[in-house]
């Protein structure tokens, strides 16, 4: 082993990849043969190569370990399996005694609990068509005072109107007579 | 459990899911090793790598009915490993590489990327390309890592990794050179 401080020569950057796959023998039998021609003319590869045959193998080892620890690794993750299926079941085995008549129970209950709901709210609810004047804000009265008065100016405007045509359909006449004579 | 122990992984997923849950602990046997490897190779912990791995065993069995096949079942567990394995390196953030300075409790002999002669300065060079290993490692992105684990470490083709990745086999390959580019560019001057 040696402590280099020299720098770092880079394999062929056109090479560098089939390199490394080469080197774990992903790569295929011509193109194999076309990177060996390649290795035996091109140092830069060689070293590279021969960097990952020396650093790769060693990187980040396995633990080494002993039978025992696989034996109760084996038992803890079987008895933590049985724990897992047992959670998971343990709501079908209690509803299991009850299956024949507990769904049908539950629908009859929810159907009448929805219906008496309904009708309490229903009787509950202030019904909108319920004008008496009981029920009407003191606000709400005055407004509607107004708007009667209101509605009273606008006949009286509308029977001016009214008066007002009256008054001119006779002229009209007059003009449209007065037309046909001169024609 | 004699006979089921002959059984492929198919078939036995398949008496899984008609309910033979025994049938599980064969898949169990069959790859515990393998899993608690990957998830060590990840956190550099024993504990942490047990854990990690008996619970890609209890998701597996949880959803063993949606296996539907398409992959294999080591390629779709070791998903679920390496899925397990990276939420836990997010939650966690840094990732303690204890053991490749400390060694291994069974060995007790420290492992290093170089070769020790139980000489002090060349003790300490070892320690300071494992922490720089492993330094490199931890900052490369997840899928470069899992890429180079699941290769370097677990031997998986890369046509197997790129079914655990859900990727191509192209990316693979690129994540791979990468990896491997960062690590020799990182290392260089211990080899």
């Amino acid at each position: 082993m040696e402590n280099r401080s020299a720098p770092l020569i880079g394999a062929c950057k056109n090479y560098e990849e089939d390199l490394v796959l080469y080197y774990y023998g992903e790569i295929g039998a011509s193109e194999g043969g076309a990177i060996e021609r390649h290795l035996a003319q091109c140092s830069p590869c060689g070293k590279f190569v021969a960097d990952l045959g020396h650093l790769l193998p060693q990187m980040a080892p396995k633990p080494e370990l002993s039978q025992p620890f696989w034996d109760s690794y084996f038992r803890e993750t079987v008895a933590k399996l049985d724990a897992q299926a047992e959670r998971q079941n343990w709501w079908r085995r209690w509803l299991a005694p009850m299956n024949g008549w507990l769904v049908p129970a539950f629908g009859t209950m929810a159907v009448a609990l929805l219906a008496l709901v309904l009708v309490l709210e229903k009787g509950y609810l202030p019904s909108f068509t319920d004008t008496t004047s009981a029920n009407i804000p003191a606000e709400v009265l005055v407004d509607s005072n107004q708007l009667e008065f209101f509605k009273s100016l606008d006949m009286l405007e509308s029977l001016s109107t009214l008066e007002e045509q009256d008054g001119a359909k006779p002229e009209r006449k007059t003009s449209r007579e007065g037309d046909s004579q001169v024609a | 459990m004699e006979s089921a122990q002959e059984l492929g992984d198919e078939a036995l997923v398949a008496l899984c899911q008609q309910g033979q849950g025994q049938c599980f602990e064969v898949l169990v046997r069959r790859y515990m090793e393998k899993a608690f490897h990957i998830a060590y190779d990840f956190t550099r912990n024993k504990e942490t790598a047990k854990d990690l791995s008996q619970d890609a065993f209890l998701r597996a069995y949880a959803n063993i009915k949606r296996f539907d096949g398409r992959s294999s079942f080591y390629t779709w567990f070791y998903r679920i490993v390496v899925n397990l394995c990276l939420d836990h390196a997010r939650r966690n953030g840094r990732v303690i590489w204890e053991s490749l300075d400390q060694g291994t409790e069974e060995s007790g002999t420290p492992r290093q990327l170089v070769d020790g002669q139980h000489q002090p300065d060349q003790e300490a060079i070892a320690g300071e390309a494992n922490r720089r290993a492993a330094a490199t490692l931890e900052s490369m992105p997840n899928k470069q890592r899992t890429a180079f684990l699941l290769r370097n470490q677990e031997g998986l083709a890369i046509a197997d990794i790129a079914k655990v990745m859900k990727t191509t086999e192209g990316t693979v390959r690129v994540y791979l050179h990468r990896a491997v580019a960062a690590l020799r560019q990182s290392l260089v001057e211990f080899v």
